[in-house]
């Protein structure tokens, strides 16, 4: 089974005046892919949305869907649809018209066109409800009405802009997995913009993370995790302790370094890395490190400090610890299994970490 | 029902509520003043319908007795019909004109930022500060030297330019709650520039259109410097009543023509404050 490209975005470029929104973007999209644009606000990623949807012209490269180049085609001829951020419901239609809006322009028989926007309706769990006022809906039947009327034009591609931050955080979790659901039953590719983390990771095959305009890297969630191209990525990801560490040597796609606090480790070579320095910045995630009273056994590095900060945060608990030398505590998360606070504020504590643990990021940034 | 109140919490509550009662009363000046007010605003007006009424051509008291012949007599009046269809055409003409200005007008100043928007806006609204008469003299030598004689077509041109502001400022504040996605969402839905202007501007904004007609319709038919000094032959209606009470003998007609209008502008305001109703309920 091959899977086509379904979007080559290739050397794109948007300026406003003399500010870059988008610069240099390559980016290539197979058939069916959950794919999402990850950063913070004024990163571009609306901007790069907006113009595979055809609202803006881009200044510079190529965007093909489906092999055929975008340029000059505007939004309504384009085989995309898009879910707004503020989800732009027609507040003058009932729910059964906002969805049958752009199948009027097919000319469909009124048959048609009814059991078109039934089974969008019903794919969405709004069945029955078209005769429902648009103003009548709550927040969450909104979005789906929003998500409905884009799917009834059976797109090549559906564009999603920030499409659950309106809703409340119980809310979203349901939703991420709905869509995630729906995504995967229709086929269809779907390309989110959004700034929320764990949204982009729960629900994305793939995930590009971009800021000041740049993608920075494209790679699955546990990748992106695990492996991130430099600092700026691993911090917009997760929690992550930065370390500096002096290499010694490099054998065999390792590289053996002196890492602050922890001492002589073997770090697997990163290949997603972009940039190196004489110095190396190490990350461990605060959920890898072992915490204990004692030494624990069984691991390659160790170091010996004090709890500054203890907090319960239900599904984990975090210690803040500190040593001689460090310049930032080290964040640590333990797994709430006894819903207890086993080290206290001021208590003496062994941190021990694994080789496979400690990522390398190349060079510190400044 | 058993649930216990904290004798605190009573005490507060009793307290509260006994408060008003110890307000010592006074004398109700803000009231009377109110009423006052309203009397001496609204007392000429409704003199108007009552004297159209009386049995005499002496707007005085006493009245003389009951009669409904000055309205018969205004029937009879070709003059007076005929400056009613001028006043109801210049109406039409000048809601529609300045309304469909205004819509695209306020729709540019609301959506875009564009060179010279600021200056552009400022001069729309000029012409609620410039005087009328300055305005009417102006407009009539142009229009003299353009080959244009005073008529109808020179009213609706005027009125136009004093209706603008009006329009352009409804039409603004319909803008600003429309949301520019919905706009884009039609158009992303397949619909065409034109489409997506008919099938999502209009409709949302309908309500702001009929609250722009009516007011620029009410603008122009009330209007009377510019009408006075374009109208050349073909009077208003403001043009013609005032052209009537210099003459005693009219006087009642007027005042029957004048209930009426009265009337009339009551029963438009009530239309249009049900629609605004309506719309503000379905927004």
């Amino acid at each position: 089974m091959t899977t086509q490209n379904i979007i080559e975005i290739s050397g794109v470029e948007k300026r406003f005046g003399t500010f870059t929104a988008v610069r240099d973007l390559n980016l290539t999209l197979k058939e069916g892919e959950f794919f999402s644009l990850l950063g913070p606000s004024g990163c571009g990623k609306t901007t790069a949305l907006r113009m595979i949807a055809g609202f803006q012209d881009h200044d510079a490269g190529s965007i093909r869907i489906g092999g055929q180049d975008m340029e000059h085609i505007p939004a309504n001829k384009r085989p995309t649809n898009m879910v707004f951020q503020s989800y732009a419901i027609f507040p003058h239609l009932n729910v059964g018209d906002n969805v049958a809006f752009g199948l009027r322009k097919l000319k469909l028989g009124k048959a048609e066109t009814e059991e078109r926007v039934a089974e969008a309706l019903e794919m969405v769990e709004l069945g029955g409800l078209q005769s429902r006022k648009a103003t009548e809906l709550s927040g969450g039947q909104r979005q789906r009405v929003a998500l409905a009327r884009a799917l009834v034009m059976r797109p090549k591609v559906l564009l999603l802009d920030e499409p659950l931050s309106a809703l409340d955080k119980n809310l979203r979790e349901a939703m991420q997995f709905e869509m995630r659901r729906l995504q995967q039953k229709l086929g269809i590719t779907f390309v989110m913009v959004t700034h929320d983390q764990y949204e982009a990771m729960t629900m994305s095959d793939r995930i590009g993370v971009m800021f000041k305009g740049q993608l920075k890297q494209v790679d699955k969630p546990e990748v992106l995790y695990a492996r991130p191209c430099s600092q700026e990525v691993a911090a917009f990801i997760g929690g992550m302790n930065f370390l500096d560490a002096a290499v010694t040597g490099e054998v065999n796609g390792k590289l053996h370094a002196d890492l602050q606090g922890f001492g002589p480790l073997s770090i697997d070579v990163n290949p997603n890395v972009a940039r190196r320095g004489p110095q190396l910045l190490a990350g461990i995630r605060p959920e890898q490190l072992e915490i204990s009273a004692q030494k624990p056994d069984g691991y390659d590095g160790y170091l010996q400090g004090t709890v500054t900060n203890a907090a319960f945060y239900g599904e984990n608990v975090h210690y803040h610890v500190t040593t001689d030398g460090l310049s930032q505590p080290i964040a640590v998360s333990v797994p709430n299994y006894f819903h207890t606070v086993d080290h206290k504020q001021g208590d003496p504590v062994w941190l021990g970490v694994q080789n496979a643990s400690v990522i390398d990021l190349g060079a510190r940034e400044a | 029902m058993s649930t216990p109140v904290s004798e605190p919490l009573n005490k507060q509550l009793s307290a509260a509520v006994s408060k008003p009662r110890r307000r010592p009363i006074r004398f109700p000046w803000l009231l009377v003043y109110a009423i006052g007010y309203l009397i001496f605003l609204y007392l000429p007006v409704l003199l108007l319908p009552l004297f159209s009424f009386n049995d005499g051509t002496i707007v005085a008291f006493p009245m003389k007795g009951f009669t409904l012949k000055w309205y018969a007599q205004l029937g009879e009046q070709d003059t007076l019909l005929q400056a009613m269809v001028n006043s109801l055409i210049v109406g039409a003409v000048t809601a529609l004109v300045a309304t469909s200005l205004g819509l695209f007008a306020a729709r540019a100043y609301v959506r875009y930022r564009f060179k010279g928007r600021e200056l552009s806006e400022g001069l729309v609204m000029l012409p609620l500060v410039i005087p009328g008469i300055i305005v009417a003299s102006s407009m009539l030598v142009l229009f003299i030297s353009l080959g244009l004689k005073p008529s109808l077509t020179t009213v609706i041109l005027g009125h136009v330019f004093v209706a603008l502001p009006f329009a352009v400022s409804i039409m603004k504040s319909a803008f600003d709650d429309f949301d520019q996605s919905l706009e884009e969402a039609a158009f992303d839905l397949g619909e065409s520039v034109i489409g997506t202007f008919r099938r999502v501007t209009l409709p949302i904004v309908a309500p702001g259109i009929v609250a722009s007609l009516l007011v620029t319709f009410t603008v122009s038919f009330d209007e009377f410097v510019l009408a006075f000094f374009l109208s050349g032959n073909q009077p208003t209606l403001p043009v013609y009543i005032w052209s009537q009470i210099r003459f005693p003998a009219k006087l009642p007609n007027t005042l029957a023509l004048g209930s009426l209008l009265l009337l009339a502008s009551v029963l438009l305001l009530l239309t249009a404050e049900y629609f605004r109703r309506r719309s503000a309920k379905s927004a």
